[in-house]
């Protein structure tokens, strides 16, 4: 397995002087291609500052960001658009689907690969195997308000998977579902981290799904420890 | 390529459809004003177009007819005639009369009087929609349309009844009352005439006789290879009278007769635009504030902002065009409507087209400030 992400010493302090507030300090973690990582505190000990972070909206105080072999922050950004790094090198998958309404489930998952210029063809053949894997092959043409909401989870699932990025940050991805839909949500994720190598991070306030997760990432008063699930936990 | 614009409009196509509707029926009546504003402007110069003459000689330092009153003897159109250059010339008077029709209702007209045996013609044959000119030097009118007389009918007049022989298309003053036309011998005694007691009043106060041998204008036409100015200035230098050209008869008509309405409508109508533009902006701000949450998802996940910007500039531009669309077709379906004459011209609309499309542009600088500060951090966290 390769590095899907790696963070060393991140910073981020909000505010300046004797206002300044410490929220991140010195986080370090990594997590594989191939592995669902967990990301687990307490209400407002920072999940979204980090998850901000890496996924390249924020810009941190310190430390360095790695997606795969590529350096995109060391006390500061590698590039001037971290939009592209966004667009090409992660996948983002939300509370809710926020898939964009007029279009339809094709349409959303196609979206992003068109702006980077890739053949029509191609993109359109790679959403319909992407949708088809996640079981929504039917529903191609549907709009997101005739899907259920697992079904429009799926199809955020796609979107985030349709650029074949390193990374996908799922912030509280199941947090809108019934226990049901999450534990089969979790085991999507889980079965893609796997099938698809890319490095899922999901952030969750449920521990019930932290056995699908290979590795819980908690944040500890600014800093993170990682601990493996055990072999014998793992669902 | 996705075309995000007309996605989302057709996943929102009623209420797109009713809001262009909204601001279509504002650019409806802008169009309707600008309308009135031609109207006006036309209908000024109407009775100029028509009577075609090259000169107007009115009482000495007066803006007659249209603009001030103005009164000459009868027989000036005799001397001038007699001019060198002068071709042919007609006395005319205009006054504004009320007539009743069969409804005892009122009906305010212009009536101009005018020679019918004279060699100028004044009602332009191509206007006559039935019946004929005046022919009889009495109790023959001819009426326009809009009056709502028919041909045949008996309209009380003064002390006389007066017999419809024609009626006219669209023919109206300067201040747009429908025009009827009567001969100068009647009008002069519709105009000049006193009442009997007031005859006798006068001869009480050793006031003698009467003239009604006055008219308002004598028009003329002067013989090819003479200048009408030249004419004119002949005619101002020994006839103590003024003599304007067909041109400053028309300046003075808007200038003078029309000018205040023109800019009150013009103002109006400026006033109109301006709103129009910034209800659009207002309408493109909501509709942008409506999709900001998917525009902070589109920042987040790597949409490039010009995608997302020119979805707000062609959704923006595309309800300017159907608003003006639907204002075009709000306005020719009522103008008709109004009693005054009103002129749709397509130079206006398609002016009107160019304005609107430069302030949806601007309108859409709102939206596009909207979708620059959305912030894709927003999006996590819920």
């Amino acid at each position: 397995m390769s590095t899907g992400i790696r963070i060393e010493n991140l910073q981020k302090t909000y505010g300046q002087g004797d206002n300044a507030v410490e929220v991140i300090k010195g986080a370090c973690f990594e997590v594989q291609r191939g592995e669902l990582a967990a990301l687990i505190a307490p209400s407002g000990a920072g999940k979204s500052t980090l998850l901000m972070m890496i996924g390249c909206v924020l810009e941190p105080s310190g430390g360095e960001i790695w997606l795969g072999d590529t350096q995109v922050y060391a006390d500061r950004w590698t590039t001037k658009d971290a939009r592209t790094i966004r667009r090409e090198k992660i996948g983002f998958i939300f509370q809710a689907h926020y898939l964009i309404p007029f279009l339809n489930v094709l349409e959303n998952v196609s979206l992003l690969p068109q702006t980077n210029k890739e053949p029509e063809a191609l993109i359109r053949k790679r959403a319909t195997q992407l949708l088809d894997y996640l079981g929504l092959g039917e529903k191609l043409y549907a709009m997101p308000s005739d899907l259920s909401g697992g079904q429009n989870q799926r199809v955020a699932i796609a979107r985030a998977l349709a650029t074949e990025p390193q990374i996908i940050l799922a912030d509280e991805p199941t947090a809108a579902l019934d226990i049901e839909r999450a534990h089969s949500v979790a085991k999507l994720l889980r079965q893609i981290a796997k099938e698809q190598q890319v490095a899922i991070i999901m952030v969750t306030h449920d521990e019930r799904l932290l056995p699908y997760c290979d590795k819980i990432l908690k944040i500890n008063e600014g800093k993170i420890d990682t601990s493996q699930v055990e072999s014998d936990q793992v669902i | 390529m996705i075309n995000l614009a007309y996605k989302d409009i057709r996943h929102t196509l009623s209420k797109f459809l009713v809001t262009a509707m909204g601001v279509g029926m504002l650019l409806g009546i802008v169009l309707i004003m600008i309308g009135v504003y031609r109207g006006m402007a036309d209908d000024a110069r109407m009775l100029l177009r028509d009577i075609n003459a090259d000169l107007w000689v009115v009482q000495q330092q007066t803006l007659g007819p249209f603009a001030e009153s103005s009164r000459l003897h009868q027989d000036t159109q005799d001397i001038l005639r007699a001019l060198d250059g002068v071709d042919k010339t007609a006395a005319l008077t205009l006054q504004n009369i009320q007539l009743y029709n069969r409804q005892q209702q009122a009906v305010r007209v212009m009536a101009v009087g005018f020679d019918p045996a004279g060699d100028f013609q004044i009602i332009p044959a191509q206007r006559i929609l039935a019946g004929r000119s005046l022919r009889a030097q009495h109790f023959e009118m001819v009426v326009t349309d809009k009056t709502g007389f028919q041909l045949g009918e008996q309209i009380a007049l003064g002390r006389d009844t007066y017999h419809v022989v024609g009626v006219v298309q669209g023919s109206v003053s300067s201040s747009g009352d429908p025009l009827v036309y009567i001969s100068l011998k009647d009008a002069q005694n519709v105009q000049f005439s006193y009442s009997n007691p007031r005859i006798r009043n006068d001869r009480a106060r050793g006031l003698l006789g009467q003239n009604t041998q006055l008219v308002n204008t004598v028009v003329a036409k002067v013989r090819p290879g003479y200048s009408a100015q030249e004419v004119a200035e002949q005619i101002e230098t020994w006839k103590h009278l003024t003599a304007y050209t067909h041109e400053q008869q028309a300046t003075i008509l808007s200038r003078n007769v029309i000018e205040r309405s023109s800019k009150q409508i013009g103002l109006f109508t400026a006033i109109l635009v301006l709103v129009s533009g910034i209800i659009i902006g207002l309408i493109i701000y909501t509709m942008t504030l409506e999709k900001i949450k998917e525009i902070s998802i589109m920042k987040l996940i790597g949409i490039p902002s010009r995608m997302v910007v020119k979805m707000i500039m062609q959704e923006t531009l595309l309800l300017g065009a159907i608003a003006f669309v639907f204002g075009n077709i709000f306005a020719h379906l009522i103008y008709a409507q109004f009693p005054k004459r009103v002129v749709l011209m397509w130079n206006d609309s398609l002016l009107l087209f160019a304005i609107i499309l430069t302030a949806s542009f601007l309108a859409s600088l709102v939206g596009v400030y909207k979708v620059m500060k959305a912030d894709p951090a927003s999006a996590i966290g819920g």
